[in-house]
């Protein structure tokens, strides 16, 4: 193999697991875009939902069938989730709400422990082994699939924020919410809507990682660490910059794992970190987020 | 300018279309208003005036169900005080607020189709609503043109006054019984001012709109209003048709600082 394709390798590959941070990332960004809040909890509630998959697999459901109905108990668990945690301290110190994601993201992690406990469970792989042999770059079924499926959510959710008259009235409630109420726009439901969104797509992000990395409580941590990665390179306020950051933090994963040496497979971790301190001390505001200034 | 007919409020039904009873209002300890009475009648425009802290724009809150407060508060006989913002709008109350509060995000016309996103209808109802709403924004790019040739342009990127006229525009794209405009003046040079008023007047000829506006520039407001409230200190010091206040000198200068004809900054 060339010093070329060995290389391609690994960038696919990096876009392969970068399409799963680039999910749970959006998930992250459409919440801080709605409320502000930055939502600790997130990759706990898409490993919840990861779990409500493999019951569904596991008492005899085909996983083409158990996927929507995962996405659709997660859309609704999220707005559950933001009408009984977090409206109540809606418009509380900053601090206090991430205090409140915080609790819940332990809450999660324990529930999923009572219920399905500690031990690790396979989670199975919905695509078919083998792949693509595109000029010496092996692309897996699998790898193909996880970039398929999240382009696919991402072309969802464009459609409907940019197409529809229900996403008009999200992006201007996240846009003014103060506005969007003397509008008429019962802001409550909008951001109700937000939190079911934000949990389906974290929730792909959960089912399309589970096979590769075993079902467990903690599954998510990690991919919560480069999923903030991603969302600060691109912007916490822009979904767009959540898929690109997304896709660059695993291929720089991949890439410092595989040639950088004193890094290697154990170290790599510390990639995501790296990155999102070199993007706070050279452009806090991310690739295509914008800074915090206001035309007067 | 032609003047304003002073006074449209001849029969009851009329002068019963929006009326406040002892509205006491404020915010937290802050007891702002300190129980108003006034009406204003169907299709006339109202000025709200007064020096800075008198609780104008606490008023307009109050009625757009941005501020709680005491009292009463009817439009066409339904109760508006406890309401919250989003259920007034339903009512048909349109509140521009002071700032302007547009989407700046969001295309100019994205911002008049949220304006009228309450109109949305179903069924066979559903296309007669749309092409309602078309017609509507036709409307409005011929009341503001400025707006027709920047459409696509996000409204972060217009001017102060352009955002203004957006913010009305928006506001209008509700079909609203009660128009309430919180210092459209401010910030803007005089002579958009000047534009943007005639277009308040305009709006309220044609469409028979009625409209209350919280104005620090007395003599703008006067000129486009038919009936005017002075406030000082949270109470009504004075009230009457607009022509008459304009013309009294001494009030003027009591209550709307040294001489209408000045321009109040700060």
């Amino acid at each position: 193999m060339s010093a070329v394709t060995e290389f391609l390798q690994q960038v696919v590959e990096g876009l392969g697991s970068g399409a799963v941070y680039a999910s749970l990332a959006l998930a992250l960004v459409l919440i801080y875009r709605f409320t502000g809040i930055v939502n600790f909890a997130q990759g706990e509630l898409a490993m919840l939902s990861t779990y409500v998959a493999w019951q569904l697999v596991a008492s005899g459901m085909p996983f083409w069938l158990a996927l929507p109905v995962t996405l659709a108990v997660s859309f609704a668990g999220g707005m559950l989730v933001e009408r009984i945690v977090i409206r109540p301290v809606q418009g509380a110190p900053e601090l206090t709400v991430v205090i409140v994601t915080v609790g819940l993201f332990i809450f999660v992690n324990a529930l999923a422990g009572l219920i399905w406990s500690f031990t690790v469970k396979d989670f199975p792989q919905p695509f078919p082994d083998g792949g693509l042999d595109l000029a010496g770059v092996r692309v897996d079924w699998s790898t193909l699939g996880i970039i398929g499926v999240v382009a696919v959510v991402m072309g969802l959710l464009y459609l409907l924020f940019q197409h529809t008259a229900i996403g008009l009235t999200m992006r201007a409630v996240a846009c003014n919410p103060a506005s969007a109420r003397l509008s008429g726009i019962r802001v409550g439901r909008v951001l109700m809507l937000g939190w079911g969104l934000a949990a389906t797509v974290g929730a792909v992000s959960g089912v399309l990682v589970a096979p590769l990395l075993f079902l467990e409580p903690n599954m998510m941590g990690g991919v919560l660490i480069y999923a903030f990665a991603a969302a600060t390179l691109g912007g916490f306020d822009s979904p767009v910059g959540a898929v690109v950051g997304g896709l660059f933090v695993g291929v720089a994963e991949t890439l410092t794992g595989a040639y950088v040496d004193v890094v290697g497979a154990d170290l790599k971790v510390g990639v995501p970190l790296v990155i999102i301190l070199a993007v706070l001390l050279v452009r806090p505001q991310g690739l295509f987020g914008r800074a915090a200034v206001e035309r007067a | 300018m032609s003047e304003p007919t002073t006074d449209r409020a001849e029969s009851a039904e009329q002068r019963d279309f929006l009326q406040v009873t002892d509205l006491h209002a404020g915010y937290g300890q802050a007891r702002v208003l300190q129980g108003l009475d006034f009406w204003v009648a169907r299709g006339e425009v109202c000025a709200i005036l007064g020096p800075n802290g008198a609780g104008k724009t606490t008023t307009l809150r109050a009625l757009c169900g941005m501020v709680r407060g005491r009292g009463s508060i009817t439009l066409n006989g339904t109760q508006l005080l406890g309401r919250s913002p989003e259920q007034a709008a339903r009512l048909g109350v349109a509140h521009v607020p002071e700032g302007r509060g547009t989407f700046n995000e969001l295309s100019v016309e994205e911002n008049l189709r949220v304006g009228a996103h309450l109109r949305t209808g179903v069924g066979r109802r559903r296309r007669a609503e749309r092409a309602a709403v078309a017609a509507d924004l036709e409307r409005i790019y011929g009341y503001f043109p400025k707006l027709r040739q920047r459409s696509r342009q996000a409204a972060g990127s217009l001017s102060g006054g352009e955002q203004q006229m957006l913010a009305i525009g928006r506001a209008l794209m509700l079909r609203p019984s009660l128009l309430l405009l919180d210092e459209p003046s401010l910030g803007l040079a005089p002579l958009v001012t000047r534009e943007l008023f005639e277009i308040v007047r305009a709006v309220n000829e044609e469409e028979r709109t009625t409209v209350v506006v919280v104005e620090q520039n007395a003599q703008l407001a006067l000129d486009i209003a038919h009936r005017a409230h002075v406030l000082e200190a949270g109470r009504l010091v004075l009230s009457g048709p607009a022509a008459q206040i304009r013309e009294d000198g001494q009030v003027a200068e009591v209550y709307l600082g040294v001489s209408v004809s000045a321009r109040k900054t700060g």
